[in-house]
């Protein structure tokens, strides 16, 4: 690939793939998406962190077109038809009684195909004439990743799957989706809780909590918006933190956001953080919050 | 193939990692004038990188004229000699000045440091 391609796909980059709007879902009386607002871009890949039921999976599933929301609008751009639209979840049952062949060769003449690459199947050592049940949770993952990358999606959708797989998988998993990213220029869009393999694929950081986006930031700058003190004495009140933690002889605060300004006005040192820490601090605040309402 | 380290905990843009990293491939030699840098695609295969960070760290790296890109056919290791002296220099310079930093909070002096140069230069 030449740098020329590169600069054809920042610039498509800045091309619309899907705006959501006013999107609201309840069940029963529990609003569980809120209003939200979002737009995602072509050939971005974002990652979605939060604690557990913010709304997550509910939000990608509506992206899936899995679930219907109550209110709102996703509007895909004119190229994203249905079969570009790529959704992999542990909770999807795929055609259990099928054989892996037989599952194939459905899903290729469903979509109109006109070949199914191999490839990572053929790594997994996969017997084809077994059925998809007698899958293990890892295999049914990369198989079910696999019929999806034939149909060349435009946006991929990853609910927390990776720590489903063993070392080895996540690898092929990972390299699988970075060549599509590649090729393809597709949107990935996944939640995740662990970040140690996936840290330097994600451009862009969505935190969700209580059915809304509270933070959305871009990778690159994100690092520079939050840093970590470690002190003695309690933190003036003039620092915005959004998280502490305490023990009897030391304490920590994640401040955000954090300006230039804050390190000539406070003696302190600001540390910088892995996107690791960075998603606990947001999702320690967010618990911390829910404890003083 | 070479393999780099990236220190996803560093606060160091992982872009500019690589771009270190094959500046040092050069100044090291294992990278020599004419050589081939590994496809994008490969090279963020291997590091498990989004493959826009690995275009972007080429596309610096041809900007500061160490590399070149040729159509369809990727991207080429291509220097001056007397960029490659300043670029060596200003490597040591900052890791010299890491290491004085160190030195220093760990209560050396100056002069502890000479002797201990004189030390090495001596061959002891």
């Amino acid at each position: 690939m030449t740098l020329k391609i590169y600069w054809k796909g920042i610039q498509t980059m800045n091309k619309q793939i899907v705006k959501i709007e006013n999107l609201n879902v309840k069940i029963g009386r529990k609003k569980i998406l809120d209003n939200v607002h979002i737009q995602f871009q072509k050939g971005e890949s974002v990652v979605i962190a939060g604690r557990n039921g913010a709304g997550k999976s509910t939000f990608l599933r509506c992206l899936a077109k899995v679930i219907l929301p109550d209110q709102g609008s996703i509007v895909y751009s004119a190229e994203v038809t249905p079969e570009k639209i790529g959704f992999i979840s542990d909770r999807i049952s795929l055609f259990e009684n099928f054989t892996l062949k037989q599952g194939i060769d459905f899903h290729t003449s469903v979509f109109h195909l006109e070949d199914f690459d191999y490839t990572l199947i053929n790594q997994l050592k996969l017997d084809l004439n077994q059925k998809i049940k007698g899958l293990s949770v890892g295999e049914r993952t990369l198989y079910h990743l696999s019929l999806l990358l034939s149909q060349k999606p435009e946006i991929l959708l990853i609910d927390e799957i990776i720590h489903t797989i063993d070392p080895y998988l996540r690898e092929q998993f990972l390299e699988a989706i970075i060549d599509l990213m590649d090729r393809c220029q597709t949107t990935v869009i996944m939640i995740n809780h662990t970040f140690s393999e996936i840290e330097k694929i994600p451009e862009r950081v969505l935190v969700m909590e209580e059915g809304q986006f509270v933070l959305d930031e871009k990778m690159e700058t994100l690092g520079e918006k939050i840093k970590r003190i470690e002190l003695k004495e309690d933190l003036s009140e003039e620092i915005p933190c959004i998280f502490k933690r305490e023990s009897s002889f030391h304490k920590e605060y994640f401040i955000y956001p954090f300006k230039e300004e804050l390190k000539k006005a406070f003696p302190y040192e600001f540390k910088d953080l892995s996107l690791n820490e960075i998603i606990k601090a947001f999702v320690g605040g967010q618990y911390a919050k829910k404890r003083n309402q | 193939m070479f393999r780099f380290n990236i220190d996803f905990s560093s606060p160091v843009p992982i872009y500019q990692q690589v771009i270190q990293a094959v500046k040092f491939e050069i100044l090291s030699g294992r990278l020599n004038h004419g050589d081939q840098l590994p496809p994008i695609r490969e090279l963020a295969k291997i590091l498990k990188l989004n493959p826009n960070t690995v275009a972007k760290a080429y596309y610096n790296l041809e900007e500061e004229g160490f590399t070149q890109s040729k159509r369809g056919s990727g991207n080429w290791v291509n220097f001056k000699k007397a960029k490659l002296d300043r670029l060596r220099k200003g490597m040591i310079e900052d890791d010299l000045r890491g290491f004085l930093d160190r030195a220093l909070s760990l209560g050396a002096s100056f002069d502890d440091i000479k002797n201990l140069l004189e030390r090495y230069s001596n061959n002891e």
